[in-house]
């Protein structure tokens, strides 16, 4: 397997530096790591760590101050911001911590959202729509509006409006964050299954390690650094799993996805 | 991102904050409404008096008179045949025609009348407005008239000897059915009956009988610049005065210093038609660097046509005042959108929507503002219109006749709308703007 890995991120020397009146501040003090095709990974660390600031320069939300960050082979670091939309369109996935559907749509509309950028009719990408609420088990609630579901239910709407664009990269930022430890687990499953499945590489950010357990490769984040690259074989991750289990029988009564 | 998809995208965005969509598109409907009422009074105001100018002649004529004296040395500049036929070859002369004014005197019964006839050429007489009968053809061998229809008032009643204006009876002269008996020496005819000599009487002149083609249309109470003449063709007119006064004379006309008539007809007035309205002008000055006085309509309708566009523009500027305040109103609701869905742009940006969509979608939604605005505002503006119309009796109140004060045309609502339209989108332009430029980072905050 190790041999096959195709690298999709690579990340050289990067740095994010604010300044707060006189003071420079290293959101990113030289990072380096290479993500690969059909990955998993988690960026952990504590908050005001930089892990958000890091996803948010892989997603092309925010520029370095230096370095270079290349996705499928493209430096992003130097595209303009109409470049970065069309990249993010092409080929990112976004799926967020306060799930952010727009009111005025219901589920499949939300979900048909990212292919209406694409200029795509609305009859193709309702029915593409379709096939990913079904996907994230949600065929029957593909006419509610986002007020009408839960947080669970509003997640996996966020989570089918990533993946219905077929992105080369997943970008999730503390995903699970608004929700409960139960959904929680089922989301995070869910993300991992279809991943798997498709062979879309996902990075996720979270501050708490029981989640990203759940990850291939953990990055440990403390100070803008990258301190720790964990690699979760198939093995651990059961074992982590039996761990989780004892910790918290409750949770994993019924994971139905 | 397909137009379709913005402007569903749009609309609904609208509808999710609807009262604050319908105070902000009353705003729109004000300013419509007043701009397009004001206009329409001025547009009613400047209509109203060309009407009223129109009724004391045709608005692209213009009337030109010979000089018979001439200046200290120039010779006297008569209008003939020829000079007519200079005329009609004005760039934007529709026709020219002499203006042959000839009295006799005319009976009918008990009823006689003085009366002029006016000989014009066949063109001038098909510009006539027929009521009853018909025009007189080209093709007339015989002079018919074309009779006004205020022309019975110059009738009197030969046994009562009582005018019209004496006792405001109608004379019962017929003209469609019965001819009248015309006499064109009328010198001779007075002389034939009241000269007191037997040495001086002459013997009652020759009448003939001339029968009428038609009348000029209108009531007996219709005023216009033709109801009190009474016209033939100028052709058979002089042919009749030639056959009649053979070498003598012609009452009316002109003579040489010797006191013999000329053998050509020298007319005191000539018309002109001109094409359109706005030549009246040019063509007028060419006349008079002619050296001819003239007279139109047109001349004193432009003066006072300055003042009513002065006029228009005020009612205009007021009007547009609160559509300004209106677009203000836009504005101000496209930026509380812009604040309130901050993060909604965020998403979608974050969604790979493309920048200018982003513009675009806020874009419609104010031009969208505007068109719901403007066409209501029709709506309303032809409703006040209607009122101020039919209850509120403004027009006789200005303009002393009766009419429409406020009149609105199909361009002014079509442009008023696309005004809206487009006000409502540079109100929009800001923020809009704005909207594009707004961070995806603001979708990530979590708040």
């Amino acid at each position: 397997m190790a041999e096959e890995k195709v690298p999709i991120i690579q990340v050289k020397n990067l740095y994010k530096i604010y300044r707060v009146g006189e003071n420079k501040v290293y959101a990113l003090n030289g990072v380096d790591f290479t993500m690969y095709q059909g990955e998993f990974c988690a960026i952990v660390g504590t908050s005001g760590s930089g892990k958000s600031t890091l996803l948010n320069m892989l997603a092309g939300l925010e520029k370095p101050t230096k370095g270079e960050i290349v996705i499928a082979g493209k430096h992003i670091e130097k595209l303009t911001e109409n470049q970065l939309v069309t990249f993010r369109r092409e080929r990112v996935g976004f799926i967020f911590q306060s799930y952010n559907l727009l009111a005025t749509m219901n589920a499949v509309e939300n979900v048909a959202l990212p292919l209406s950028f694409r200029g795509i009719s609305r009859k193709k990408r309702l029915a593409e729509a379709k096939k990913y609420l079904k996907l994230v088990g949600l065929e029957q609630q593909a006419t509610h509006m986002a007020n009408q579901m839960s947080g669970g239910q509003q997640q996996r709407v966020g989570i089918a409006r990533a993946l219905v664009v077929h992105p080369k990269i997943i970008f999730a930022d503390e995903p699970t964050g608004n929700l409960d430890s139960r959904t929680t687990m089922e989301v995070l499953k869910l993300m991992q299954k279809i991943v798997r499945e498709q062979n879309q590489t996902l990075v996720m950010v979270t501050h708490d390690n029981q989640l990203a357990a759940y990850a291939d490769r953990i990055f440990h984040i403390i100070d803008g650094k990258i301190v720790k690259i964990e690699e979760n074989h198939h093995e651990e991750e059961k074992e982590n799993r039996q761990e989780m289990e004892e910790n918290h029988p409750e949770e994993n009564e019924e994971e139905t996805v | 991102m397909r137009f379709l998809d913005l402007l569903v995208m749009s609309v609904n965005n609208l509808r999710r904050r609807k009262m604050r969509t319908v105070l902000t598109v009353l705003g729109v409907i004000i300013g419509t409404a007043s701009i397009v009422v004001m206009v329409s009074l001025g547009i009613g105001l400047k209509e109203m008096t060309m009407e009223q100018y129109a009724q004391y002649g045709k608005l692209t004529s213009i009337e030109i008179y010979g000089e018979y004296y001439g200046g200290q040395d120039a010779d006297p500049l008569y209008l003939t045949d020829d000079v007519v036929e200079e005329f009609s070859r004005i760039p934007h002369v529709k026709y020219a025609t002499p203006i042959l004014d000839y009295y006799v005197i005319a009976k009918q019964g008990v009823y006689e009348g003085n009366l002029s006839l006016k000989g014009v050429s066949q063109e001038y007489l098909n510009d006539l407005d027929i009521g009853e009968g018909e025009l007189p053809s080209s093709s007339d061998t015989e002079m018919r008239l074309v009779v006004g229809n205020m022309v019975y008032r110059q009738f009197r009643n030969t046994k009562t000897n009582e005018y019209y204006w004496d006792n405001m009876v109608k004379p019962d002269v017929d003209f469609m059915n019965k001819p009248l008996f015309v006499i064109f020496d009328t010198d001779a005819y007075y002389q034939s009956r009241y000269a007191q000599d037997g040495e001086n009487k002459v013997s009652p002149p020759k009448k003939y009988m001339l029968k009428t083609a038609g009348m000029i249309a209108g009531g007996e109470e219709d005023y216009n610049e033709n109801s009190s003449g009474v016209y033939v063709n100028i052709e058979l007119l002089k042919a009749q005065l030639k056959k009649i006064f053979r070498k003598n004379p012609i009452p009316g006309q002109q003579t040489n210093k010797k006191g013999k008539p000329y053998n050509y007809f020298i007319y005191d007035q000539a018309m002109v038609m001109v094409d359109d309205m706005e030549y009246v002008t040019e063509v007028q000055n060419v006349l008079n660097e002619m050296g001819f006085q003239t007279y139109s309509q047109m001349q004193w309708l432009e003066q006072s046509q300055q003042q009513q566009e002065m006029v228009q523009a005020v009612l205009g500027g007021i009007g547009a005042v609160s559509l300004f305040v209106a677009a203000i109103g836009i504005a101000n609701t496209m930026m509380m959108s812009i604040y309130e869905r901050t993060k909604e742009i965020g998403v979608m940006k974050v969604l790979g929507c493309p920048m200018g969509n982003i513009r675009t979608m806020f874009l419609i939604e104010a031009g969208f503002i505007g068109l719901m605005g403007g066409v209501i505002g029709i709506v309303l503006s032809y409703t006040i219109s209607y009122v101020i119309n039919h209850f509120g009796g403004v027009g006789m109140l200005m303009m002393g006749i009766e009419g429409n004060i406020s009149r609105i045309p199909l361009w002014l609502s079509g442009m008023a709308i696309v005004f809206a339209i487009f006000v409502g989108m540079i109100a929009g332009l800001f923020p809009a703007l704005r909207a594009m430029k707004l961070s995806p980072l603001a979708a990530i905050r979590n708040d």
